[in-house]
């Protein structure tokens, strides 16, 4: 889908680098305000009544061709990722959607304390901006994605009423449920911008078939070639997919000029644009920027700070499964996140931790994804084989602990001196390592996670400290500040070093919070727009 | 290649004889007739093909004698190879798990309706806010800043 927008002028006003989750909220806000919008995109639209879950394969093809880990999947659209010095694997995808294509759709809001976890806690840095300078776009953003969820939550401010109400949670959420009113332990129905009834253009209800981090065949799953894009287009915006960018070119002044790209072709290729929008998720971004040296830019575009790549924030994670002696088809619903607690969100100094987490109740899946461990390890071969599966399927379920990720300066990303993309394009390298605060978090989570389960009646209970698939939340890589010296952009997303350079996904974040990144990425981006629409008419052609 | 395909078939219905008994009216996983299966299975992916290859060379390279062993000395050679290659073994059971769970014979006997997820689906019982009547109770704790 390649146009000039009928025009001999191919310069666009606004380049947007990748069609996931905030590039797809940026184009739709930008182009209906009338600007000339083009989205260069590596991957491809999907065909959702091609997901694998509608296929008799469907458990091998979520271990290869549909894992959310790309150097197991190997598209030729993925990039490789080095990731030999990081306990946590990143997963994402990469096509018309970004990684909402496999999201489980999870979408609470940051708390207000988490933009001020300096003030409060004494660690990290404040954010640039307030809770109450985001609700607004919060709104927004449910409106187009469509949240099921429901009022009242005593652990979150009040806030609009969702669009629909929860998604039901079954006799097997009420056997967890049951056990944190037992221990007086917060819970709630989970935001998910997941239809609990028909929501949106052409989107179903969620039929319950529980695969929903391998693409919405129901279309059920808010991913945002099914909402935000079709406005986009709509409005005249412009995706090119198979479209990689190589880099993102400036001129002497260190202006951005647009991106240098290979197309679907292998054509090199360059797109001139008056503004460039980074949108290619917190890895996806920093290697970009890294790879965008020149005479004015010589460490990276936008990195006279230095911090383009660092402070990588993938939150802390660990899973506790049990297993229950009843039969509770714990196969049907949407795996993850019908419900949640936040009874340990905020800090309380005296469990010897900063900061807090997010319990997120899980549930199982079929046959061949119990066997194979499902959260924790493969069942045994050999005489006890039938028996241990017997005893899990339909009885296993499982509870997250999702910690808040803080950053530090040497989890980061950089190039990879040998490892390319199909292109030739270097490759992103990983480095990551555990805190001592998180990884006290995660144990005061995992014990009191175990309580869950035992007074829930769990007859086994499995514990994985450190989840290594769970690298699903990529922040903190081009991060947000008043201070140029010790941030990459703005408030406004807007870069410290190039004023018509802006930053949108998760790269901007200051801290990560307990929670799953989504709608606040996409609230940010919703305000970066706004900020363009209302502040940058020098941008328009 | 005959030979080569029929001597990797009857190494890995060895091994799957081991890894799955037989159990009820269905024979032991190897006498199941799955190998065409897996082989076209693992042609999906090449990344996973070549893994399977690996590991299927490591491990009659590793366990020479596996077929003509004891079916005790056998699951000594698994347990063996199991700790010593894990990403090998990984790899083997994982498929073996993966092609026995998706067969109709199994399902029939584990009583699992044996359509993929899509288009059908599962049923659940509607949202129900009587469930919040305790969590209602609960007066806001979030912290204000
Ligand atoms: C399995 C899984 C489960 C998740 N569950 C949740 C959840 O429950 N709740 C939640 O809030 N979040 C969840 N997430 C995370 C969520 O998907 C991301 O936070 C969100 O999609 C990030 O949006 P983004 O716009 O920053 O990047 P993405 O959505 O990742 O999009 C980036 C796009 O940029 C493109 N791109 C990158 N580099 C280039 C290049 N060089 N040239 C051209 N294009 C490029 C990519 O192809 C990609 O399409 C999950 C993610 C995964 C993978
Ligand atoms: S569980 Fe519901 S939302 Fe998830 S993939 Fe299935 S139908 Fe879609």
């Amino acid at each position: 889908m390649t146009s000039n927008h009928g025009s001999k002028d191919m310069t666009v006003d606004v380049l947007i680098i990748g069609a996931g989750a905030s590039g797809a909220a940026a184009a739709a806000s930008l182009s209906e305000a009338g600007f000339k919008v083009k989205c260069l995109e590596q991957g491809f639209w999907q065909d959702p009544s091609k997901y694998a879950s509608a296929s008799a394969d469907y458990d091998f093809e979520m271990l290869t061709n549909w894992s959310v880990d790309p150097n197991k999947r190997q598209l030729d659209e993925d990039y490789p990722i080095n990731i030999d010095n990081s306990p946590v694997t990143p997963v994402m995808f990469n096509g018309v959607g970004g990684s909402t294509i496999l999201w489980t759709a999870h979408t609470p809001r940051f708390h207000p304390s988490d933009f001020r976890v300096k003030t409060l806690d004494g660690v990290a840095d404040d954010w640039p901006l307030t809770y109450e300078d985001i609700e607004d776009y919060y709104d927004r953003n449910d409106e187009v994605m469509g949240c099921s969820g429901i009022n009242g939550d005593p652990a979150n401010p009040p806030r609009k009423p969702r669009q629909m109400p929860p998604l039901p949670i079954g006799s097997d959420g009420m056997r967890l449920i049951n056990a944190f009113e037992k221990l007086d332990w917060h819970w709630w129905p989970s935001d998910n911008y997941i239809n609990s009834e028909p929501y949106g253009e052409g989107r179903d209800a969620c039929n319950f078939c529980g695969h929903v981090h391998m693409g919405c065949f129901k279309r059920a799953k808010a991913s945002t070639d099914l909402t935000y894009w079709p406005r986009a287009l709509n409005n005249g915006a412009v995706i090119e997919t198979g479209a990689r960018v190589r880099r993102v070119t400036t001129n002497s002044s260190g202006t951005a000029t647009g991106a240098d790209y290979v197309d679907a072709k292998g054509v090199e290729r360059h797109q001139p644009a008056r503004s460039v929008v980074m949108a290619a998720n917190g890895i996806g971004t920093a290697r970009l920027l890294l790879l965008s040296k020149s005479d004015s830019h010589p460490d990276g575009l936008a990195n006279s700070s230095g911090l383009v790549g660092k402070n990588l924030m993938f939150h802390p994670f660990a899973m506790i499964t049990g297993v229950f002696p009843e039969k509770m088809n714990t196969w049907q619903g949407p795996l993850s996140n019908f419900a949640m607690s936040q009874e340990f969100y905020e800090t309380d100094k005296s469990r010897g931790f900063v900061r807090g987490y997010t319990y997120q109740f899980q549930r199982s899946l079929g046959p061949g994804w119990v066997a194979n461990g499902g959260f924790t390890n493969a069942i045994p071969w050999g005489d006890n084989h039938h028996e241990e599966l017997e005893k899990r399927l339909g009885s296993m379920m499982a509870i997250a602990v999702i910690g808040d990720d803080l950053p530090e300066l040497h989890n980061s990303v950089d190039l990879d001196p040998d490892l390319t993309d199909s292109d030739g394009i270097p490759a992103p390298r990983i480095t990551y390592t555990l805190s001592q605060n998180s990884r006290d978090l995660l144990d005061h989570g995992i014990k009191n996670a175990t309580k869950v389960f035992e007074t829930a009646g769990a007859t086994n209970i499995y514990v994985d400290p450190l989840m290594r698939q769970s690298g699903w939340h990529l922040m903190g890589t081009a991060r947000m500040g008043e201070d140029s010296s010790n941030s990459v952009v703005d408030k406004w997303g807007q870069a410290h070093d190039v004023d018509n350079l802006f930053i949108i996904d998760g790269s901007v974040f200051v801290t990560g919070a307990a929670v799953n990144p989504t709608p606040t990425i996409q609230a940010l981006a919703l305000r970066t727009a706004d900020y363009i629409i209302t502040n940058r008419n020098d941008l328009r052609g | 290649m005959a030979s080569q395909h029929s001597t990797q078939e009857q190494l890995l219905e060895a091994i799957m004889d081991r890894m799955i008994p037989a159990v009820g009216d269905l024979p032991s996983a190897g006498q199941m007739g799955l190998f065409d299966e897996i082989v076209r299975l693992a042609a999906k992916q090449k990344r996973f093909e070549n893994l399977f290859h690996s590991a299927m060379a490591a491990f009659e390279s590793n366990i020479p004698d596996f077929l003509t062993s004891s079916e005790s000395v056998q699951d000594e050679n698994l347990k063996t190879f199991e700790l010593n290659n894990p990403e090998h073994f990984n790899t083997i059971r994982t498929i073996v798990y993966i092609v026995y769970y998706k067969d109709s014979r199994v399902h029939k006997r584990i009583g699992w309706d044996g359509n993929p997820p899509q288009p059908q689906g599962y049923e659940m019982d509607p949202w129900d806010e009587s469930v919040l009547v305790n969590a209602r109770k609960r007066e806001p704790f979030w912290r204000k800043v």
